[in-house]
């Protein structure tokens, strides 16, 4: 082959800290609600209708942050929805959650249809790169300092929430709260208030995946856009135990497995589109093949799930 | 209330949101069509809920099932035509079964979350069927556009009840069906096993069920159904699988309307008829008022989100 290797290696390693920020900031708003007891599953809903309402806001507006600022508030009132219905009205967590899936991707885009009839999505407005003239810096420049702002606040948001989990008097309630909210309760802990934080939190960050989906996934805005790769977050973080650091090492293998199948692919030049889809079945079945290795000693959060009723 | 938002003019909407699906041409043959879909799928997600298994997978094993029909039909044609029929209906179901056969032995063996590998199985099963499709099982007639698989010949076609009428004999076999699931899990013990590994495994233990059995009965049932679901749905409505055939999520549907259905395998057919009667309503509502269909998983959402609150409150009534 023409190319050198070293490239392809470059390649393949920038990918996957490409697309990571996307399964990060999900993963640990994911986290962070289910160690509160409360499983999101509409995260794929409100990741679209925030996409959504990136691409609309950063073409209005031609700010990105502008446009990153209006997907966490979309995020924000979906998450508040979701968290009414689960929490206080003490739904089923995953009918709820599903429903919440639905409405979003319906209303994702019939907004979008409405705005954009023509069915074509407008000029994505990217963040601006940080690290520009780093580009020079052999390897290390295009795998660690070419990147997206946004990757580095992800991995920084791995490190908080880690932080946030076991050290601070917040973190530890929000882990109380999941594991034994009688117990919390007793103590004096306001449960359904730590729940209801937890969730906005969650649904924020899910706000935040579904902004830098829009730059970097797939270029515009169809129905079931993110189709399923939402949902895989729930994977991920299973697989994590919930352990934010566990949860950056299933995003980077899984994407590092996405991007070796993708460059292989494209490096073969497979005409034929059979061959493509068996090899973009990988990622999803590496992540199925670590359940008997990992998935054994899942320790679920014991109240996940279980809505909590005062007295 | 989304269309009303949407631009649409409410008198036009609200008629065709009822009466369009009898009254417009093939819209009771929809009805049916979905109805089928629904209430086969439903059974199982409902079967699988009543051992407290979530089985968000039903769309991967519905499309499973559509390839089976194909892959049986293309590599087992050799067969006289009645028993090739029946092996099409039957691979369908095994397809499923197959598929759902991962999450039952992980949950089972590993104690891994059906959630989480019934979703994963999600993804992979499109890529599959997307395989499939443009490989093994394709249509060689045409290279042109999107793949797509041939046609069934007519004698592959589930037939209509009388000539003239948009309804097939999958309606009272499903609803057969239906029925006996009836007489086979609630007429039976097993329903109080099913519900008591749903509700405790700590109190199924101590009552000597076995969870194990339980759980991989109910998961392969489920499996098999939502198969059989894709060889009705392509032998009685579609005839053909292509990219359209797998675009919509009908597993989501079957779960809510096993949730309406409040796992009861009775239920889940008035439940799943009526969100056939609502889809197609909500889908002709979204044509007259220039909305596009993809309002209808709007609409589907809130629907649930009412019956849920409608559970809420009726529940809160008999507790405070």
């Amino acid at each position: 082959m023409s190319f050198p290797l070293s490239d392809v290696i470059v390649g393949i390693l920038s990918t996957t800290l490409q697309l990571s920020p996307f399964y990060l900031f999900a993963g640990m708003g994911e986290i962070v609600s289910e160690q509160a007891g409360v499983a999101n599953m509409g995260l794929e809903g409100i990741m679209l209708l925030s996409l959504m309402t990136t691409f609309i806001v950063d073409y209005a507006t031609g700010n990105p942050w502008v446009a990153l600022l209006a997907a966490i508030c979309v995020a924000g009132v979906f998450g508040c929805f979701f968290a009414f219905t689960a929490i206080r009205l003490r739904m089923d967590q995953i009918a709820s959650g599903l429903a919440i899936y639905l409405v979003g991707l319906g209303l994702s885009f019939v907004i979008f249809n409405t705005v954009y009839p023509s069915g074509l999505t407008p000029n994505y407005i990217p963040l601006p790169s940080l690290l520009t003239n780093w580009n020079t810096v052999p390897y290390v420049g295009t795998i660690f300092l070419k990147q997206d702002v946004m990757v580095y606040v992800s991995l920084v948001l791995v490190l908080v929430t880690a932080f946030f989990l076991t050290r601070t008097s917040l973190g530890l309630r929000v882990r109380a709260v999941g594991e034994n909210p009688k117990a919390a309760d007793n103590m004096g802990v306001n449960v359904n208030k730590v729940r209801f934080l937890a969730v906005i939190f969650g649904a924020l960050m899910f706000g935040v995946s579904g902004f830098y989906f829009a730059g970097n996934f797939v270029p515009g805005f169809q129905t079931d856009v993110i189709a399923g790769r939402g949902f895989i977050v729930l994977a991920m973080i299973y697989f994590a135990n919930w352990k934010p650091y566990r949860a950056l090492f299933a995003a980077l293998s899984f994407n590092l497995v996405y991007a070796l199948q993708n460059e292989y692919v494209s490096l073969s030049g497979f005409g034929v589109a059979s061959v493509t889809t068996l090899f973009n079945m990988l990622p999803y079945v590496f992540l199925l093949a670590l359940i008997p290795v990992f998935g054994r000693k899942a320790r679920v959060p014991k109240f996940l799930l279980k809505p909590y009723r005062k007295g | 209330m989304v269309v009303v938002y949407a631009g649409g003019n409410l008198e036009v909407a609200l008629s065709s949101l009822f009466l369009n699906p009898i009254t417009l041409a093939g819209g009771v043959q929809q009805i049916f069509v979905r109805f089928i879909l629904f209430y086969t799928m439903g059974l199982g997600v409902g079967l699988a809920l009543k051992a407290g298994l979530w089985n968000i997978g039903a769309q991967g094993q519905l499309l499973i099932g559509m390839v089976m029909v194909f892959v049986v039909y293309t590599f087992l044609a050799f067969l006289p035509w009645p028993v090739l029929y029946i092996a099409m209906i039957l691979g369908a179901a095994l397809g499923g079964l197959l598929w759902i056969a991962v999450p039952t032995i992980l949950r089972v063996k590993f104690g891994a979350n059906e959630i989480v590998v019934t979703i994963l199985l999600n993804v992979v099963a499109i890529n599959f069927a997307f395989f499939m499709l443009s490989g093994p099982i394709k249509s060689s007639g045409t290279a042109l556009g999107f793949p797509h698989s041939i046609e069934l010949p007519a004698q592959f076609k589930i037939p209509n009840i009388v000539g003239g009428t948009p309804i097939t004999w999958a309606v009272p076999a499903t609803i057969v069906l239906g029925i006996i699931l009836y007489l086979v899990v609630e007429r039976t013990p097993f329903r109080v096993k099913a519900d008591t590994v749903g509700e405790s495994h700590e109190t199924a233990k101590y009552a000597g069920i076995s969870i194990p059995r339980v759980m991989a009965i109910t998961m392969l049932a489920a499996g098999a159904l939502a198969g059989l679901a894709g060889a009705t749905y392509l032998m009685g409505y579609r005839y053909e699988l292509d990219i359209g055939s797998f675009s919509t999520n009908y597993g989501l549907v079957a779960i809510i309307c096993a949730l309406v259905g409040r796992k009861h395998m009775l239920g889940i057919g008035l439940a799943s008829f009526f969100f056939a009667y609502m889809t197609i309503g909500a889908e002709s509502m979204a044509l007259s008022a220039n909305v596009t269909t993809y309002v209808v998983f709007a609409m589907e959402g809130i629907m649930m989100l009412g019956i849920l609150l409608g559970n809420y409150l009726t529940e809160r009534r008999f507790l405070v």
